[in-house]
């Protein structure tokens, strides 16, 4: 697919994730056991038969840079085109309606100038979906409409999501927070590259904003369509979201269509062991990466790689990251653990439904 | 070790024949083990995290599955701009073009190979073994010997030695007699039928060999002996440490099953030293809320809704509701339908029992 370029926005955060996104942005956030959520749109993009892809980067860009390389495992390891790294200038913009940074697509414009495709398909890394872009990406060539936004009727009301305004079957503006039924944006969109650096450079004075928001009194002179997702899509902003989506997996219908095997979900690869389970071992409802090594209790959780639950360890109701130990005795309910805590026994860490208790990630043990 | 030092020929086009199902339509090598695992996986390891960067990979037996998941070596670090890992199977020339006759006439119809990356030694290993070796310790021991060959040894059990090609060595380690399964073994060293050879002493052992209409063109039936009686230096390196080839369905089961002992004699989980595979990428494993797993290990993408005693489920495979998998192995794609139960089995790929 040489006629499109993509354009992932990695560099921004939110607020609502507290300590989950200290240390990394929210396109590094590890996700469903294995994954971190710019595997999703860069994911899709790949499927979609893209082979170049622009990461804006955020300023502290070690952690996602260490989990994309040089693009490999997206088959993005390529002579002609492939994988971008572009460095972004904020770390995390805590504002989460501002996706699109003009400032960070200006500041790396070259990557736009020097492709000759005539479209770019661009997408922020914090909604959780297995999406056939080739379906935006028809819909955009045939419609001849200036830009393309992807939407999903919203099941509930959000006060994250932004919410399109439509009149014709046309988008004539955008809300921020989208009620139950009407459509919500998925942050992705099919742009024709020079509108997109056109509008970079017209804009360049208050380049401090967000891409949407520089053309929110221009919708009358632009035609912007649509394209409906009817599939699952997780937008993960809060902790809440986070939580509520990573157990979502662990329904059977879900998981199957996220990890489609006609669209997989590409990530970095790593060469732990298959889990293990030894005498003893209680597991029902989980999710269980590779690596891990149970002899306790685990139920309703989603455990990432190299997680140890030691005999008579239980966790419940949780989400467990990389390389965590439970040990004999120890409880966990309701709660994230970031990567390498280390619960000892008789420990009782108990979140509730409402609000998970976290624990933030320790350095990596030399 | 520097570069081009030395190289590896990987012996990989067998059938394993006493594998029977498990190798009807691929070569011994390819076979799924422990989960995630081909058994070619082990042998590329070893090159890889012993620094090997050059590795030709001997096919002949039904290559296809092998050659695909070999691919660029890349998953094994081998997909070097100036090395790598080659497939090297039978080819023709201007006047004819044979099948590999045995494993040195394998080697043999591959010296261009070898010659063209001009190392100082050889290393001939099999892709069917299951283990963890670093070379780079025995070709250190072929240095301090001044050896021309070197043949890996392992002391196994008085009562199988009779089983292996004996070697009898000196206190110094150089061998004085080699016996293919002797009635009374005089020693219990059993060569591994790993060797690392100085290049010119293989490239002249192998010419003569060709020559010799009689020979049967083994590394372990024809090359050593004859080394052996003309003089040569020959010495024994010994490892220690778990080795296994597994090559029939008794022994397949075993070892595999020994993987999930508590601490098992095999370890997968050697961060210094991994195993490096080019599995699918594939989500964590799920297990239901009526499904059970109990002294077992589970690979990526399955999804288990029975239960699951004493098994391997590999990749992707899948166990429904109400259905039990004792004592058993499913291979990649395995399926065990609803209220199905299977006990001391051995499921190949894709296959499913309703």
């Amino acid at each position: 697919m040489e006629e499109v370029i993509g354009l992932i926005a990695a560099n921004y955060s939110s607020s609502g994730l507290g300590e989950l996104t200290e240390e990394r942005t929210i396109a590094s956030l590890p996700f469903g056991g294995r994954y971190r959520l710019i595997d999703f749109p860069l994911s899709n993009m790949v499927n979609a038969g893209l082979n170049t892809v622009g990461v804006v980067t955020p300023y502290k860009y070690r952690s996602i840079i260490d989990h994309i390389g040089a693009g490999k495992a997206w088959s993005l390891d390529r002579k002609n085109g492939g994988l971008f790294v572009l460095p972004g200038s904020v770390f995390g913009i805590s504002n989460s309606s501002s996706r699109f940074l003009l400032r960070d697509i200006s500041r790396n414009r070259v990557y736009l100038l020097r492709s000759p495709a005539p479209y770019v398909l661009v997408s922020g890394a914090n909604i959780v979906c297995n999406m056939d872009c080739r379906k935006l990406i028809e819909a955009h060539l045939k419609s001849g409409a200036d830009i393309t936004l992807t939407y999903k009727t919203a099941a509930e009301d959000n006060p994250f999501l932004t919410g399109l305004r439509v009149e014709g079957g046309r988008v004539v503006g955008m809300t921020r927070g989208v009620r139950r039924g009407e459509p919500a944006f998925l942050d992705c969109f099919m742009i024709s590259r020079s509108l997109l650096l056109k509008i970079v450079e017209w804009y360049s004075a208050i380049n401090y904003l967000d891409l949407f928001e520089v053309l929110e009194e221009d919708y009358d002179k632009m035609d912007v369509g649509l394209c409906e997702f009817t599939g699952y899509a997780a937008a993960v902003f809060d902790t809440q979201s986070y939580f509520r989506h990573n157990m979502e997996l662990l329904d059977p219908a879900v998981y199957d269509e996220v990890f489609s095997g006609e669209r997989p979900v590409m990530t970095k690869v790593q060469d732990y062991a298959p889990a293990k389970y030894l005498d003893g071992a209680r597991v029902a409802n989980s999710l269980v990466s590779a690596g891990c090594v149970i002899s306790g209790s685990v139920e309703n959780s989603v455990l990432f790689r190299g997680v140890t639950v030691e005999k008579g360890a239980v966790v419940r109701n949780s989400i467990v990251m990389q390389n965590c130990v439970l040990q004999s005795g120890a409880q966990v309910d309701n709660a994230i653990l970031d990567r390498n805590n280390v619960i000892p026994s008789g420990t009782v860490l108990k979140g509730t439904p409402e609000e998970a208790l976290i624990k933030e990630k320790r350095a990596d043990q030399p | 070790m520097k570069k081009k030092e030395c190289i590896a020929m990987l012996l990989a086009g067998g059938q394993g024949s006493r594998l029977g199902a498990l190798t009807k339509n691929i070569a011994k090598p390819a076979v799924s083990f422990g989960g995630k695992y081909r058994i070619i996986d082990f042998s590329l390891s070893n090159c890889a995290n012993s620094q090997i960067g050059t590795v030709g990979v001997l096919t002949q037996y039904r290559p296809f599955r092998l050659n695909s998941y070999i691919g660029t070596g890349a998953a094994w670090d081998l997909d070097e701009r100036d090395g790598g890992v080659f497939i090297l199977p039978p080819y023709a020339t201007q006047s004819g073009g044979e099948w590999y006759k045995g494993t040195a006439d394998a080697v043999f119809q591959n010296l261009d190979f070898i010659d063209a990356h001009a190392p100082e030694y050889v290393l001939i290993l099999s892709g069917d073994h299951l283990y963890r070796m670093d070379y780079r310790k025995m070709l250190k021991s072929h240095l301090d010997n001044n050896a021309e060959l070197t043949v890996s040894v392992m002391r196994v059990p008085w009562e199988e030695a009779s089983r292996f090609g004996i070697i009898t060595a000196d206190a110094d380690g150089r061998i004085a007699k080699f016996t293919e399964k002797p009635r009374k073994p005089d020693s219990d060293l059993a060569s591994m039928g790993i060797y690392i050879f100085s290049r010119d002493v293989l490239k002249k052992a192998l010419v003569e060999d060709s020559r010799d209409p009689k020979s049967e063109h083994d590394f372990g039936k024809d090359i050593i002996p004859k080394l052996l009686a003309g003089g040569h230096r020959l010495y024994c390196y010994e490892f220690s440490g778990f080795w296994k080839d597994v090559g029939t369905i008794p022994s397949y089961h075993e070892t595999s099953m020994g993987l999930l002992d508590p601490k098992p004699e095999f370890d997968l989980y050697s961060p210094e030293f991994p195993v490096m595979s080019n599995a699918n990428i594939q989500p964590p494993h799920y297990i239901g809320p009526s499904g059970s797993a109990n002294n077992c290990m589970i690979a990526n993408g399955c999804r288990v809704f029975g239960s699951v005693r004493h098994s391997i489920l590999s990749l992707d495979s899948y166990v429904g509701e109400g259905a039990e998998v004792t004592d058993s192995i499913l291979l990649p794609g395995a399926k065990v339908k609803r209220g199905a139960r299977v006990t001391r089995a051995i499921l190949g790929e894709g296959a499913v029992v309703a």
